[in-house]
């Protein structure tokens, strides 16, 4: 009996000790992200044009090398039995992207009439979908015990939504695209923080609020200026023709709030959560380190990558309003790329 | 491929049609539109609001006018509403081709094999499609009378209906103001069912 107390003394102590609140880096994660998300919406949503050239300006080139960089870091060397997903893949990449481009840089011209250019968009909208649903598709195939053929059915749902309002679909693809980033950093701590796990989930559940509020604040304001062709396209490409009931001011808040976080997402925290993110980090690359890898074709594509960086910068700081038009055109390959390694982490 | 499509953006060697002397009377700029009337105790008098939609390409129309450009605007150069008919067929063969892969699948999968689920699914099935077709009235369509803007369309029917609505054709013109022309019909149009 004398021995026994001690010993659940000891243990009691123990128990407080567990008790007592621990701040672990989980704990600053979630204090960092839902500051920096509220003091994000409060400056954007006060200055929304201004916030988006800034933003755009600053990260738009930065976030498009770090993307780059992740997926160089997670491209194996041999495919071997993915090959047929990888090809797939960026067989995809390059010829929705060509597509795209082709789409883009001719509506305009005499030939194109209004029914074609719009049939032929939803054309390119019906190989995106199917596309995606091949790789969830292929990707089903390569897991043990699971028949992900579903896409199929959830693929045909989403083209026969894109061909009844296609300027939705246009718009979605807009506002959803933020997402995709957030749901990248999810599967990649799941893999390499998984401590962090709980943390994010809770800080992913805090923009649905912080996005309320900024509706909330914002439904009844008056509309932003669209006088110049900059803030005309600013405010077009956040949907004021497709929602003309809705303020410019709260889409435009709601787009650049959401970039703002795919841009954070991009360049602050994948490279904190996975140390082969890291720009500078070369050794830790199958491509790089591999005996069979191709370590000049990397560090190649990589200054070229830096240098596209700066000729953006050079190009927005010289006619922003061209840059910025044809940046949202080539970056469409970035938007396409992300499909194929994130459906690949699933 | 980059090649074909290059030359797509290019419009490789053909040449652009050389532009014709335009004739009087000068082609109109039309714009498909639909107009929806109602007849209200509270209203004093007719109004046509333009929604925002319609004002763009209506501003545009403008801007050509103002540099003299009589021609048919771009905006609606070929647009024939073709598309809105295939807009609606590829669109449902789509939804059809979700009904039949997702069918398909679930009564393919493990979770089908377990009867209670497979009625509770095919229940849900059946009351989404149900409460769709309700909401969207299946086909049955209202009173031929008010599903065209005639000169039917303030006759004791509609007004009973309390509205109408029907397909329009949207112009501009330098002067005049807005203007609504109905076509004077005796009898009611026949039936489209």
């Amino acid at each position: 009996m004398c021995r026994t107390l001690p010993r659940a003394k000891s243990n009691a102590l123990q128990e407080i000790r567990h008790l007592r609140p621990e701040l672990t880096s989980a704990h600053y994660l979630v204090a960092a992200f839902v500051s920096a998300c509220a003091l994000a919406a409060v400056l954007i949503g006060s200055a929304p044009l201004a916030a988006s050239i800034a933003t755009i300006f600053l990260f738009a080139g930065v976030h498009n090398f770090m993307e780059f960089r992740y997926f160089v870091a997670r491209m194996p060397v041999r495919w071997g039995r993915s090959r047929l997903y990888y090809s797939v893949g960026i067989g995809g990449v390059i010829v929705l992207a060509v597509c795209y481009l082709t789409l883009y840089f001719a509506s305009g011209k005499w030939m194109w009439s209004a029914d074609s250019w719009a049939a032929l968009t939803a054309a390119w909208d019906t190989a995106f979908v199917l596309w995606v649903g091949m790789l969830f598709y292929l990707r089903g195939r390569q897991r043990p015990r699971s028949d992900w053929s579903w896409a199929f059915a959830v693929v045909f749902l989403i083209a026969a939504l894109a061909w009844a309002a296609p300027q939705y679909w246009s718009l979605s693809l807009v506002y959803l695209h933020p997402f995709v980033a957030m749901w990248f950093l999810e599967r990649q701590i799941r893999r390499t923080k998984p401590e962090w796990l709980r943390a994010y989930h809770a800080c992913l559940a805090t923009i649905p609020v912080i996005l309320i509020a900024i509706w909330f604040a914002l439904a009844r304001t008056p509309d932003l200026p669209s006088d110049t062709n900059l803030f005309w396209r600013i405010t077009q490409h956040a949907g004021s023709e497709i929602l003309p009931g809705v303020s410019s001011r709260l889409l435009v808040t709601t787009h650049v709030f959401l970039e703002s976080i795919h841009y954070f997402v991009w360049i602050l925290l994948i490279p904190l959560v996975d140390r082969r993110a890291i720009p500078w980090r070369l050794s830790e690359i199958p491509l790089f380190a591999n005996a069979k890898g191709a370590p000049k074709l990397l560090v190649a594509s990589i200054v070229v990558s830096l240098l596209i960086v700066a000729v953006l910068w050079g190009g927005f700081a010289l006619d922003y309003t061209t840059t910025r038009d044809l940046y949202f055109a080539f970056a469409i390959g970035h938007v396409l790329a992300e499909f194929p390694f994130l459906v690949k982490m699933l | 491929m980059l090649i074909a499509m290059t030359s797509l953006t290019a419009l490789a060697d053909v040449p652009r049609p050389k532009p014709k002397p335009t004739e009087t009377p000068k082609q109109a700029n039309v714009i498909d539109g639909r107009l929806n009337i109602y007849i209200k105790k509270d209203a004093t008098e007719a109004r046509l609001v333009i929604s925002q939609d319609l004002i763009k390409p209506l501003r545009a129309q403008l801007d050509e006018m103002d540099n003299d450009n009589d021609a048919a605007g771009s905006l609606t150069k070929g647009d024939s509403g073709i598309f809105g008919r295939v807009q609606t067929i590829v669109s449902g063969a789509f939804l059809s081709l979700a009904i039949v892969f997702g069918g398909v699948w679930f009564f393919r999968s493990k979770r089908a094999a377990d009867t209670r689920v497979k009625t509770v699914v095919m229940m849900i099935a059946v009351a989404g499609v149900a409460s769709t077709a309700t909401y969207v009235f299946a086909n049955a369509g209202p009173p031929t009378t008010i599903r065209s803007i005639t000169g039917k369309i303030f006759s004791e029917p509609v007004r009973n209906y309390g509205y109408a609505f029907g397909k329009i054709k949207i112009e501009t013109a330098k002067d005049g103001g807005v203007t609504l022309i109905v076509p004077d019909v005796q009898d009611a149009p026949k039936s489209e069912e």
